[in-house]
């Protein structure tokens, strides 16, 4: 992955986070119809493993932590991601560097060993049938 | 390297690249030395078709991206739902490519 490839990307990701969390916080404020965007829902019925992160990051927001947990745990990783790398690609741009991309190259081939992967990938599934159990 | 051998490798191994680049990695192959053919002819290459129906039926979790060892945009496609969608179908069209080029990277730091 090339540096400024690598930092368009996460902006423009996070820049669309921030205007979908508004758009559903607004929402949220005014009258509670569920966002229901989620493609593979639609299709099957089946809720999918991230299910429920939008309405766990906006119970963040409003400081209901556990209630952010039972929604979707995946909404902490999503939040901090979301508060986190604006600042850090601020930091690298300012300061010239490529703090970041060096982070993420190592994260990828950490990630990548069997171990590390493994119970990884145990955990999404059993996060996964628990939001089928929750019927989100 | 005899062109014999380089021809039958681009034969088997046309599918996996892009069109444009397969002539670069042709020059490239004769102009190499004959000991490195044991480490080219034994080099692991990924399926665009494969990827192409990981991405028709699971692209949703990101599976796609992991499988061509894209981990990083792989775990963003599973947290955010796919893009919302977005991402999954704009996916379906460029899984190929994108497959195509990490084989191209794949080779590459054989080649050079």
């Amino acid at each position: 992955m090339v540096r400024n490839k690598l930092y368009v990307l996460v902006s423009t990701a996070c820049a669309a986070g921030y205007i979908w969390l508004f758009l559903n916080y607004q929402r949220s404020v005014s009258d509670s119809i569920e966002p229901g965007v989620c493609l593979f829902k639609r299709l099957t019925g089946i809720p999918c493993p991230s299910c429920g992160s939008t309405r766990s990051v906006l119970s963040l927001l409003k400081g209901d932590f556990i209630g952010a947990l039972i929604s979707n745990p995946f909404g902490l990783i999503i939040l901090s991601i979301l508060i986190l790398a604006p600042l850090w690609i601020l930091y690298d741009i300012v300061l010239q560097k490529d703090s970041l991309l060096q982070v993420y190259n190592r994260t990828e081939i950490f990630l990548r060993r069997k171990w590390i992967a493994l119970p990884l990938i145990l955990l999404v599934i059993l996060n996964w049938i628990w939001n089928m159990y929750k019927g989100l | 390297m005899e062109s014999q051998k380089v021809d039958m490798f681009i034969m088997t191994n046309a599918k996996y690249f892009e069109s444009y680049q397969i002539n670069a990695i042709r020059e490239r192959l004769i102009a190499i030395d004959d000991s490195r053919w044991a480490m080219i002819s034994t080099i692991q290459l990924k399926d665009p078709t494969t990827s192409l129906i990981v991405s028709v039926l699971a692209g949703h979790f990101g599976i796609d991206r992991f499988i061509i060892g894209d981990t990083g945009l792989g775990i963003a496609k599973l947290l955010t739902c796919g893009g919302l969608g977005i991402w999954t179908i704009i996916d379906w069209f460029l899984i190929m490519g994108v497959t195509r080029e990490k084989n191209m990277q794949a080779i590459q730091q054989l080649l050079y």
